[in-house]
């Protein structure tokens, strides 16, 4: 019986070697699991031994179909495998073609540059403000203290729609146009387009600015210093970032001054005209029905392509607005 | 303004070098442009005095010179310029000199013969030369053996300040030596005295002022019996140069002078040429004048003119005319030395088209009591280069027109607010002092009393800036804003531009900034029907109308983009349009829009799929997402549309509660050409407003009940908009109906031509409980009756 068990084990272990297919292997097992298999056949002749011999044939027909279960185990792992194997490979792909997406675009960099300063005074607390674009003489000019007979009007290559409409020259309008509609103290900025009438290498017709006001009671100069050289130290983030205030012009503020920066960041230490700012004029806040010995006003104004053209090397001005994609895809 | 550094110093030398001077006159507002030397760069040359001048034997254009040049023997060089001749004096570049471009002179032999140096043109030392070919000719008192530097002065810098408007006072040497003398507290010396120059003699030209307002002071005197042939002396012409005044006459000359020196503009008649009686006035309605640059000009009555009997013969305060003009034959000189007044002087020149030194001047304000000391000091120069006879001044002042000393209070206590810093008193009187002020004390502060150069000063707060200034804005402390920590308003209910636009961003669009006004012609093809506003001053003729939509700007990006092999555009912008309408304060309601066009492929790399041109419902899925991010899909409708600029049968209203609030479509494509783009472009305008209102969400409870989907696929005219079919379908109102889609448009068999399938899925849920079979069909049955009845559709 020993010599069959084997015998029978060996033409298991011999057909299943051959075996590719998982259907084959099913013949196998149950050419000798089966209900009639040979080994099965094999149990069925227990009944005809004496109670004697039975437990030990017993153990060892059982321990010769786990042996042969256990060949038709290890070949199915073995066949498993290798589907598997097969799937996988064909299912390889280029995982560097790209991906099936649409491109992503791009925010202009002036709006970009625009964000991040109104991110900064949004955090300080001020509040965002605009207004029109065809503006009147009132808001631009002559409320800001510049009268009709004022040489900065000369200066401002302004562009008119008729004597009393022009394109506004300046965000300063907006302080007007807020001062009017709120009560102080207030502090605000108001970003947007502004015209000019002159157009060349460094200037283009339109252009964008920030105008940024404060209405407190005993706002200060030095104040004026704090708040601005901590903006460009923010905006351009360089801790080292050195200013310095330049006493200058506007009809709108007095004092007035015109800040520059020098940085190592760029233009070699050079120093760099960003923007201007000043006190507001006493004029100009009487001109809104705010008493200026109650209050006083600090106000800025910041040119966006420049600040723009320093904190991302660009070098034409004019390529803001030519819109070439390959530019504007720079960034993203 | 442009200066002469050396000039300066003779007024004030406070020892800077020039760039410490251009950084001290910067800090204290007189922003320094530039400094430039007044010569190029070279050494060791010398005044020569040209000897003798002989033919070259070999070559028909050299000369060949001997010229004494301060040493034992002549130096023999040869020359080729036109102009030599024996007897100059010259500038002598000696054996070892470098000019500028490092040209080194040494030993030569011009065809033969020895030459030991170079006798220089001006060009060839970095001197201007004013059309003369040749060399530049020295004065004949020049000394032998000087070094040519140091003769003319040339270790020099010419330095252009840019100054603001209310420093008028500094046009001048003598004003940028006054705020040196406050910046620095070195002593200012005028380098020359002032003497009384009338003579006794009437003047005889009469002069009427008719206008005192205007012309508050007019001084005249002549001079007669003068060398005409005199000329203006090296040294000022070379302070002119520097000044950047070309030289022209001595007359002329000297004017320009005195208004560099002093800041008094000037003007010289030719006295033969005045047809009697002088007049100031207002000029007459299309009086005429040629003007010194030969322009005749047709005048209007609010310019103020000098007049003779002839008329008008000057602009007041701006140009002189041609017609009375000093000439090389003039003998007798009419000198106007007046104060124009501010207000009548501004824009004036402007309206002319005329710009000059003087009205840029009087534009901004002149000191009053200067014109007596110019008078003096022009004719001082006058009589010293060419002699002549004075009259006596012929002077109109009208005391009650001209400017008032101002006296300002300062309140030590305002100083100290509005700049953030203490001063102490001294430190105040110091700086007002320096500047020239009269204090009084009071018990608050100080009684200041401006010189009247600085007719600036009105209100306390010039003086504050004045202390400031001088103080140094940077000397002033850093002390952050203290305000009550106050939250800002954050509404929920507004969507913020910034999340529409990196919607678009994240699907592929670039934002763009096109220029707001735009070519007139385009606009109206593209928008006939729309009035727009015009610009007067356009920068140029396609600039001109104020654009009433983004299109003509977008439509040129996608055009230039195209012209560069970009030929997949997905661009977008934000910015106003602008209506016109007079009922406006400002002639135009002005509207925030956004924008975009789509032109191209789809996909940017489409390695595994067919390529694909965009079409209308790839950009209105886009516009779709804009107004999803506002919750309001609901609240939209787009209905076919008739708009000039896009196909008929693709575009789209965008409508809002029933009322327009954009557009989009295909442009039109007998557009495409005239707008220089190609293929099909996709366009959209929303008003911004429509895109920014949210709602603050009110959430439901989740049903946990079973959805039920039933999809009906209807029948009906090839014409019927789905919309029309859907808004049938909802027109069925029941609580547990809760939504449609379409999924599916089918034509061809089992179809008849002229018809369509639209297959639509229902959702249909109860909030409470599952549904009964019988419920959901009688809820279908209302939708097929509702179909069909409404639009005549069919279950298929």
């Amino acid at each position: 019986m020993q010599e069959k068990l084997q015998a029978i084990i060996s033409k298991a272990q011999e057909a299943v070697t051959s075996v590719t297919e998982l259907a084959k292997l099913d013949d196998i097992r149950v050419q000798y699991l089966g209900k009639k298999g040979e080994l099965t056949d094999m149990m069925k002749m227990l009944g005809k031994l004496s109670n004697e011999e039975r437990p030990k044939a017993g153990q060892i027909i059982n321990e010769a179909k786990q042996m042969v279960q256990g060949i038709l185990n290890a070949k199915k792992r073995e066949l498993d495998d290798a589907k598997l194997a097969k799937q996988l490979s064909e299912e390889t792909i280029d995982v560097t073609l790209p991906g099936r997406d649409v491109d992503v675009g791009s925010l202009h960099p002036v709006t970009r540059t625009l964000n991040r300063i109104e991110t900064l005074f949004s955090k300080a607390g001020f509040d965002i403000e605009t207004g029109p674009e065809i503006e009147d003489d009132w808001h631009n000019f002559e409320a800001l203290n510049i009268p009709e007979t004022h040489p900065a009007r000369a200066m401002h290559d302004t562009f008119y729609i008729n004597e009393n409409t022009v394109l506004r020259t300046h965000t300063s309008g907006v302080q007007i146009r807020t001062m009017e509609n709120k009560k102080p103290p207030l502090r605000i900025i108001a970003p947007g387009r502004v015209y000019r009438c002159d157009s060349d290498q460094t200037h283009t017709p339109m252009f964008h600015q920030i105008e940024g006001l404060i209405i407190e009671k005993n706002a200060s100069f030095a104040q004026l210093r704090a708040l601005l050289i901590e903006f460009l130290r923010q905006f351009f983030e360089d801790e080292n970032l050195q200013t310095r205030f330049r006493p200058s012009y506007f009809p709108f503020t007095e004092p007035s001054a015109e800040v520059d920066i020098a940085t190592d960041l760029f233009g070699d230490g050079r120093w760099i005209e960003v923007l201007g700012c000043g006190m507001v004029h006493p004029n100009v806040l009487k001109n809104v029905g705010i008493d200026p010995d109650e209050y006083t006003g600090l106000a800025f104004g910041l040119g966006v392509e420049r600040l723009a053209m320093l904190r991302y090397n660009v070098k034409d001005l004019r390529q803001f607005f030519e819109n070439d994609l390959r530019f504007l895809q720079q960034f993203k | 303004m442009k200066f002469s550094e050396n000039w300066l110093k003779e007024w004030i030398n406070p020892q800077w070098d020039t760039s410490t001077l251009s950084e001290k006159l910067s800090l204290a507002g007189l922003e320094v442009d530039g400094a430039e030397p007044v010569a190029g760069q070279f050494t060791n040359v010398v005044v020569g005095h040209v000897l003798s001048v002989e033919k070259h034997p070999d070559a028909d254009k050299l000369n060949v010179t001997q010229v004494d040049v301060g040493e034992a023997e002549p130096v023999q060089i040869v020359c080729g310029a036109k102009n030599v001749v024996a007897g100059m004096k010259a500038c002598c570049a000696m054996v070892g000199a470098v000019l500028p471009g490092d040209f080194k002179i040494k030993k030569a032999k011009l065809r033969g013969v020895p030459s030991n140096g170079m006798l220089c043109g001006a060009p060839e030392i970095g001197l201007a030369d004013y059309g003369v070919d040749g060399l530049l000719v020295l004065d004949q008192d020049a000394p032998i053996g000087q070094d040519v530097r140091e003769y003319l002065d040339l270790n020099d810098m010419s330095i252009e300040v840019d100054l603001t408007p209310n420093r008028a006072d500094c046009f001048s040497l003598q004003g940028i030596a006054r705020d040196v003398r406050a910046i620095s507290g070195v002593t200012l010396t005028q380098p020359f005295e002032i003497k009384e120059m009338a003579g006794s003699s009437a003047c005889p030209q009469a002069v009427t002022v008719s206008e005192s307002q205007a012309c508050p002071k007019y001084l005249g005197c002549v001079v007669t019996d003068f060398n005409t042939q005199a000329k203006t002396p090296r040294w000022m012409v070379q302070k002119l140069e520097r000044s950047g005044l070309r030289p022209l006459s001595l007359v002329v000359d000297i004017t320009n002078y005195v208004l560099m020196e002093l800041g008094q503009p000037m003007h010289a008649f030719d006295l033969a040429k005045i047809q009697g009686s002088i007049e100031i006035r207002l000029a007459k309605a299309d009086e005429k004048l040629t003007t010194l640059d030969d322009k005749e000009l047709t005048l209007k009555e609010d310019t103020l003119v000098i007049a003779d009997d002839s008329g008008a013969i000057a602009l007041a305060g701006i140009m002189g005319g041609l017609s009375t003009s000093v000439t090389a034959e003039t003998n007798a000189i009419f000198f106007e030395c007046a104060h124009f007044s501010r207000l009548a002087i501004t824009g004036k020149a402007r309206k002319y088209g005329l710009h000059t030194d003087s009205s840029m001047r009087f534009e901004r304000g002149v000191d009053a009591m200067l014109p007596e000391k110019a008078l003096n000091r022009a004719l001082q120069l006058f009589t010293e280069i060419a002699g002549g006879i004075i009259s006596a001044f012929n002077s109109t002042v009208s005391e009650a027109d001209l400017p008032k000393a101002v006296t300002i209070e300062l309140r030590r206590a305002t100083i100290g607010s509005r700049l953030g810093v203490e001063i102490e008193d001294a430190q105040v009187i110091e700086i007002f002092e320096l500047l020239d002020f009269k204090i009084e004390t009071t018990d608050s502060g100080w009684m200041m009393t401006a010189p009247s150069y600085r007719f600036d000063m009105s209100i306390e707060m010039d003086l504050i800036e004045e202390v400031g200034r001088i103080f140094g804005y940077n000397n002033l402390p850093e002390t952050p804003v203290l305000a009550p920590m106050t939250l800002n308003e954050l509404p929920e209910d507004v969507q913020s531009l910034m999340s529409l636009k990196i919607a678009l961003v994240q699907r592929g669009f670039n934002e763009v900034v096109t220029y707001s006004f735009v070519e007139e012609a385009k606009q109206k093809l593209l928008e006939p029907d729309l009035p727009y506003v015009l610009l007067q001053n356009p920068i140029s003729d396609d600039m001109k109308a104020m654009r009433t939509s983004l299109f003509p700007g977008l439509l040129q990006t996608v055009a230039y983009n195209q012209n560069r092999q970009q030929p997949r555009v997905r661009i977008f912008e934000t910015g106003l349009v602008f209506y016109k309408n007079d009922s406006d304060p400002t002639g135009a309601t002005q509207v925030p829009m956004m924008g975009g066009v789509i032109a191209g492929q789809v996909a940017a790399s489409g390695w595994d799929e067919a390529e694909r041109h965009v079409d209308f419902y790839d950009l209105k899925g886009d516009v779709e997402t804009l107004i999803r991010m506002s919750h309001q899909l609901a609240n939209i409708r787009f209905e076919a549309c008739n708009h000039p600029a896009l196909h008929p049968g693709q575009s789209a209203s965008i409508m809002k509660d029933g009322k327009e609030v954009g557009i989009m479509g295909q442009l039109h494509p007998s557009l495409v050409k005239a707008m220089g783009v190609s293929g099909n472009v996709y366009m959209f305008q929303v008003r911004q407003d429509a895109l920014m209102n949210m709602q603050i969400p009110a959430a439901q409870a989740v049903s946990k009940y079973p959805e039920v989907q039933r999809d009906l696929a209807f029948v009906v005219d090839e014409s019927l908009s789905a919309q029309a079919l859907i808004d049938a379908v909802v027109s069925v109102k029941s609580d547990i109906f809760k939504a449609v889609e379409l999924f599916d448009i089918y034509r061809g068999q089992g179809i008849e031509p002229n018809q369509k399938s639209i297959a639509l899925t229902l959702k249909i849920q109860h909030a409470e409980r599952t549904l009964q079979d019988e419920e959901v069909e009688v809820l279908v049955a209302d939708i097929l009756k509702a179909a069909k009845q409404a639009v005549n559709a069919e279950l298929r």
